[in-house]
Formats: C-alpha cells, sequence, structure tokens
C-alpha cells in the first residue's frame, strides 16, 4: 500500500513536467506583457513606470481607439458567423454520422469532413482566393475588395475550414449516449426528430455549451487566416481588421511604422482580459447549470 | 495553429540571450553580425559580397543575420534596449529611423571616408535632428511603368510622355478590346500610394516643393497641386480590370507577365518577375501634366547600414561601412539583386539592361521619396497609412472625390503634425 502522502507526492512528480513547461510557456510570458503593458519602455532613460497610460491612450485617442472599436465590433461579428454556422453545422454533420442512416460509409465520411481542419490556414487562404478570385475565379464580384463583404466572406472561409472540429467533438459526446435510451425512446413511440432534441440533445448539452465558448476564445484570438489573406492592415478601410491583427500592427509595427511594443501589451492584455472574462462569466452563469445526466 | 500567443516578449527575450552570444564567440579574427530584413538576399551576402570583403580583410569576419521582414522593427527594437543585437544595423529610411536616432541605438558615422561619397540628399534618410548622418545609404529604389513592348507595337502606340497621351494610350488599348489597359487592383493598399499617387503626383506637387512644403507646413493637401494629383490618380479608374477591388499585387503582376494587360504600374523592385515569362518588356517613367514640364522620379531610400551604439567592435564595423561606401561593394550587390538603385554619386553600371533603362530615367528628372514617409508619418494617424487607406476608398467606392480624399487626409495630418496644426 502507498501512503497518501507518497501518493500525493508521486502525483506531483507526474504533473512536474507539463507544469514548469506550462509555466514558461504560458504563464510568464502573459504575466510579462502585463507588466510591460503598465511600463514606457521606449524612453532614453529605459523602463519608467506609467500606471495606466498605456490604456488611456488606447481607449481615449480619436485614432487608435477608433480602430480598435472598430476591431472588437469585426472581431464580434466574426465570432457571431461561427456561433451560428460553424456550431450548428457541426451538430447537424454529427447527428447525421451518428444516425446510422449512413451505415457503413460512416467513417468515409467523418474522414472527408475533417480534413479542412487539417489544412494550413495559408492554403485554405490562398484556394478560396483564387476560388473567389475575379480575374481567374468562379465569382465575379469582388467578395474581398467590397466592404460590406470583405468580413462574411473570410468568416465562411474560417467556417468552411475548422467546422470539422465542432463535428467530432460532437460525434463523440453523441456516441456516448447509451443506446437504451434511445430504444426505450423508440419504443415509446418517439420518432428520430423527437428521440434527436428530448434524448440526445440534452445528454449532450454540456459539450455543446463547451464547443460554443471554444468556439468564442479561438475567434477572438483569431488571426492567421485575415493576416493571411489581407496582412496586417486588413481591408478595406479595415473592414476585415480583428483584434488579433490590430496587435499584430500595433507590437511589430511595418516598414513605416515603429513598433510599439508598450502599447501592443496593453493591447494584448485587453484581449487576454476580453476572452477571460466572457469565459469566466460562461462557466459561471451557465456551464455549472447544464446538468450531466450520468445513466 | 489557430492562435497567436501572447508569448513575444519572451520570444524577445530568448532572441536577446542568443545574440548577445554571437558577437564574443571568436576572439580572432573578430566576428561582427548584421541584421538585416531582407531574409531573401541571405545567398547574395553569403556567396558573393561578404567573400569579397573578406578576401580584403581577412582579420574580420561577417555574418549576415536577417530577420523576418514584418517582425525586423520590433525585433530590433527589443534585442537593442535589452543591450544586444548585430554589430551592424539595416535602417529603416526616415520616420522609423530618425525615431532610433533619437533613442540612441546607433554611433555617428561623421568622420567616416566613404561618406564623403553620398550627397546631402542621398544621406537625408538616414540624418538624425543634429542633421548627423547615422547609416550608411545602401540602395534605392524607383518607381515608374513596365510595359508590353509588343502590345503597344501591334496597336501602334507610342510610349506616353504628357498625361493626356498617357490617358490617350490607356483609352486606344480599352478600344482595342483584347487587352487590359493597366494590371492594376486595389486589394493591397500600400502599392495604390507607392506605385500610383506617389509615383505619378510629384509631377503635379512639384517633387521635392510640394513634399518639403508640407513638412515645413507652407502647404496642405488640400492645395490644389495635391487635389490635381490625386484626381490624375483616379483618372486611371476606368482602364482597371473588372473586379479590381479584389486583385493583389501577385494577380497584377501575374496578369502582366501572362500578356493579358499591357501596363504595370510598378517598382523597380520587381524587375525579375515583371519580366520571368520572357515577354518584351521596356519601362517609361511618369507622364507629366503639360508638354515640356519638368520630369520628377520617384526615388525612395531603402535601406542603410548603421553601426550599434553598443557594438563591441565598432572599428571592424567602420571597416566593413567604409567598404560598402566604395565602388566595388554597390557594383556587387545591384548587380546581383537587380532593381535595387546605388546611391552613391559615383557611376555604377548595371548589367540588367531594364535596370540600367530604370536607371536612365534619372537623367534629367529631379527625384523625390515617397511623399508621406518623411516626419508626416511619425504620429499617429500616420499620413502613409491613411494615404493607403483613403485611396483605396478612392478606388473601391464610387463617391468618393478625390476632393474629399484630400480634406479627410489633411484633416488627419493636422490632428497631430505641429507645423499644420495652425
Amino acid at each position: 500500500m502507498i501512503s497518501p502522502a507518497a501518493a500525493y507526492r508521486n502525483l506531483l512528480l507526474f504533473v512536474l513536467p507539463a507544469l514548469a513547461v506550462y509555466l514558461v510557456f504560458a504563464v510568464l510570458p502573459l504575466a510579462t506583457s502585463i507588466v510591460m503593458s503598465f511600463f514606457q519602455t521606449s524612453g532614453a532613460s529605459g523602463d519608467v513606470f506609467v500606471g495606466l497610460a498605456n490604456y488611456e491612450r488606447l481607449f481615449t485617442h480619436p485614432t487608435i481607439s477608433a480602430r480598435f472599436w472598430n476591431a472588437l465590433l469585426n472581431n464580434m461579428q466574426y465570432f457571431a458567423i461561427h456561433l451560428i454556422v460553424e456550431v450548428p453545422m457541426g451538430l447537424l454533420l454529427a447527428a447525421l454520422l451518428t444516425s446510422g442512416k449512413l451505415a457503413r460509409s460512416e467513417g468515409i465520411y467523418r474522414t472527408l469532413l475533417f480534413i479542412p481542419a487539417t489544412l494550413s490556414v495559408v492554403i485554405v487562404g490562398f484556394v478560396w482566393r483564387l476560388i473567389i478570385n475575379p480575374l481567374w475565379g468562379l465569382v465575379g464580384f469582388p467578395l474581398l475588395g467590397t466592404e460590406s463583404t470583405a468580413l462574411t466572406t473570410i468568416s465562411l472561409m474560417s467556417v468552411w475550414q475548422y467546422f470539422g472540429i465542432p463535428m467530432v467533438f460532437l460525434y463523440s459526446a453523441l456516441l456516448a449516449v447509451p443506446n437504451e435510451l434511445v430504444e426505450a425512446a423508440n419504443i415509446d413511440g418517439a420518432g428520430g426528430w423527437t428521440t434527436f432534441w428530448k434524448i440526445k440533445f440534452p445528454l449532450i448539452a454540456p459539450q455543446f455549451g463547451l464547443i460554443a465558448i471554444l468556439t468564442y476564445i479561438w475567434t477572438f484570438n483569431g488571426f492567421d487566416l485575415v493576416f493571411a489573406l489581407n496582412g496586417s492592415a486588413p481591408g478595406p478601410n479595415y473592414s476585415t481588421d480583428i483584434l488579433g491583427t490590430y496587435f499584430y500592427r500595433t507590437f511589430f509595427g511595418s516598414s513605416g511604422q515603429l513598433a510599439d511594443l508598450d502599447l501592443g501589451s496593453a493591447v494584448a492584455t485587453v484581449i487576454f482580459l476580453t476572452v477571460l472574462l466572457v469565459t469566466a462569466a460562461y462557466f459561471w452563469l451557465i456551464q455549472r447549470r447544464l446538468k450531466s445526466y450520468s445513466v | 495553429m489557430r492562435s497567436i500567443r501572447v508569448s513575444i516578449p519572451l520570444a524577445a527575450t530568448l532572441g536577446v540571450m542568443f545574440s548577445s552570444g554571437v558577437g564574443a564567440a571568436f576572439a580572432d579574427p573578430v566576428t561582427i553580425t548584421l541584421n538585416s530584413w531582407r531574409t531573401e538576399d541571405i545567398a547574395v551576402w553569403q556567396d558573393t559580397i561578404l567573400p569579397a570583403f573578406e578576401a580584403k580583410h581577412p582579420d574580420i569576419k561577417v555574418e549576415f543575420a536577417p530577420i523576418n521582414t514584418n517582425e525586423y522593427n520590433a525585433a530590433v527594437q527589443s534585442q537593442i534596449e535589452g543591450g544586444a543585437g548585430g554589430d551592424l544595423i539595416t535602417c529603416r529610411p526616415f520616420d522609423v529611423n530618425r525615431e532610433w536616432i533619437k533613442r540612441g541605438y546607433f554611433e555617428s558615422l561623421e568622420g567616416l571616408p566613404g561618406l564623403a561619397n553620398f550627397d546631402k540628399t542621398s544621406r537625408a534618410a538616414w540624418s538624425g535632428a543634429d542633421d548627423k548622418t547615422y547609416c550608411l545609404p545602401v540602395a534605392a529604389v524607383l518607381a515608374g511603368f513596365y510595359y508590353n513592348a509588343d502590345i503597344f507595337k501591334e496597336l501602334g502606340l507610342k510610349v506616353p510622355t504628357t498625361s493626356a497621351e498617357f490617358i490617350d494610350v490607356l483609352t486606344a488599348i480599352k478600344k482595342d478590346g483584347r487587352y487590359t489597359p493597366l494590371a492594376y487592383g486595389s486589394a493591397e493598399s500600400w502599392q495604390l500610394a507607392y506605385n500610383g499617387l506617389y509615383s505619378i503626383g510629384p509631377a503635379y506637387w512639384k517633387g521635392e516643393e510640394g513634399r518639403l512644403g508640407l513638412i515645413d507646413g507652407k502647404k496642405k493637401l488640400t492645395d490644389p497641386e495635391f487635389v490635381d494629383a490625386i484626381a490624375a490618380f483616379e483618372a486611371w479608374k476606368p482602364f482597371l480590370p473588372s473586379g479590381q477591388e479584389s486583385l493583389n499585387y501577385a494577380d497584377m503582376t501575374q496578369l502582366f507577365t501572362l500578356g493579358k494587360a499591357a501596363i504595370l504600374p510598378d517598382g523597380s523592385w520587381d524587375i525579375n518577375q515583371a519580366t520571368s515569362t520572357g515577354l518584351n518588356v521596356g519601362v517609361f517613367g511618369p507622364p507629366v501634366p503639360k508638354a515640356g514640364d519638368k520630369r520628377y522620379l520617384q526615388e525612395m531610400p531603402d535601406m542603410g547600414i548603421g553601426i550599434n551604439a553598443k557594438s563591441a567592435h565598432k572599428d571592424a564595423a567602420k571597416t566593413f561601412l567604409d567598404w560598402v561606401a566604395g565602388p566595388e561593394f554597390q557594383e556587387l550587390y545591384v548587380n546581383a539583386a537587380p532593381g535595387f538603385f546605388a546611391m552613391s554619386s559615383k557611376p555604377v553600371t548595371y548589367k540588367n539592361k531594364l535596370a540600367q533603362d530604370f536607371a536612365d530615367l534619372k537623367k534629367g528628372a529631379e527625384l523625390t521619396p515617397r511623399l508621406a514617409l518623411d516626419r508626416l508619418s511619425a504620429g499617429t494617424p500616420p499620413l502613409d497609412d491613411e494615404t493607403w487607406r483613403l485611396l483605396q476608398v478612392m478606388f473601391t467606392k464610387s463617391d468618393v472625390t478625390p476632393q474629399q480624399v484630400a480634406t479627410e487626409l489633411q484633416a488627419g495630418l493636422a490632428s497631430w503634425y505641429g507645423p499644420q496644426k495652425k
């Protein structure tokens, strides 16, 4: 028999490697950048503590703050499109895959549908840009060059790439629903529709909530597809600018613009808090109340 | 990867730790490192330029250490402020570099013999507020128009010299209907400014007269010469391919190199790409408003090299820069990287024919750098960024006039730039 103390010691030993990596590569840089956002590091006199000055600049300077709110609103739209299109699409396909209607081709469909999620964003951006290119592609209308359609277009490309993730996530949740319950429902005369909404969906509601909040986290940390398609000043007229590209532009500068490391850190901190607070609120208010049934 | 991480300060710290070890690694010969954003030049430096230098100076080894272009400014800033960075640093022109000089990143180059090969205008992009030069001018780029000589011959067209002739040529190509007149699109806003307005505009605002007038506050962007320049640029709109709002830089070059478009407004750096399919390509400079007017050409200082004020090997770095200032380096570099032009007052021959044609455009023309990069972009909103954005708005929407663009540009500049405030 191992004593409880030894068990805890062993436990700690097993956790330690992962914890060390996590601390050094995730927690430490995050803390450093939060600290940095309270400093002015570019002056000739070295690092000076400036309190909330960087944040004040971010929220009150007419141009800087206008671009920030624009990026935040665009990001909300980017998230909304993912939530409205990507997550329900994942649910629908997961339901189809587990319905038994596909019989033996289930595995093939599952694989085919998941493939886009394994592609590099650069490839996805490149291929879609060609498909909708007015010169060489299928669509004559400049979807990416028009302010009113550009962001939706990019969002849908991202949806196309990533709907496989909520799909497999919900697929595995649906597989865990016990067959007896479904059979019992069938015997009681429930059809496919009723069975799904009254039996299966309530059982996977916690996972559904989880994938929704993960989508929120992913879209608010989103960057790469927009950057691959439109660079770090995503036009036209900043209509496809999201928080990730806004941060990148501020922190790294460009050929003609200085890199503002302090303001960039402030932006990174604001993004972090936006994600953290909403996620925490979600877990506090909603996820706790979703009952997970055990059978 | 779906997210960007917030670990950049750490990455920068690691970068500093790694690069600080480099300088002290060899006692004899001295090794100095050169930071650059030109990752694509790595073979040019390692195989051609540095061996030529090291053959003359066996006691100095130079290591070319490029950093990804997009991250260059942030990397240099965090390295130098962390007390490290390469011994030699490639300098961005104008405002970025002026700020770097102000922060004390560079050693002054006054007294370097090779500096005598460069006139004041060439050094202007790398001078500090004290008028001292901090980086050695290495290369400049030009902007102009590539044209498909076979299409011109087929349609019986002559190379245009005035704005009216330019529009006539475009109209003739459009009427013929087989070719797109201008391979140009507005998905990438930077090139609307750099290859469009800043290329044809100087003929209207009279190059340095207009540019310096904005800098010292004597002129405004709403003055007729600037509005006329923006209007002359807007006149290109009917001659662009359909769907131009979505066409990016690669699409434009492709349209031209496939022989489907007659004229490509572009920079000299694109020489290799523009001629990659073996077309019979010529080049002409920006047209003048009226016959007999003075010609202007955009010559943009692109890179200089300065010495890190915290370098431990300043003497070796100076020896290297003195060599860079001489004709041997200039010839080697401009011929290894066609489209880049020497800024030295000593004559240089170009082996690439189109590069020589580009260089010939300089004769008899007044040279001027890009309008908004000197001082006018050192605040928020930077005039250069605003120009990109507003030109793109003008080219993607039908209801925005040149006058509105000028008014908004002026308002943005006047919101922070002292001499324009009154």
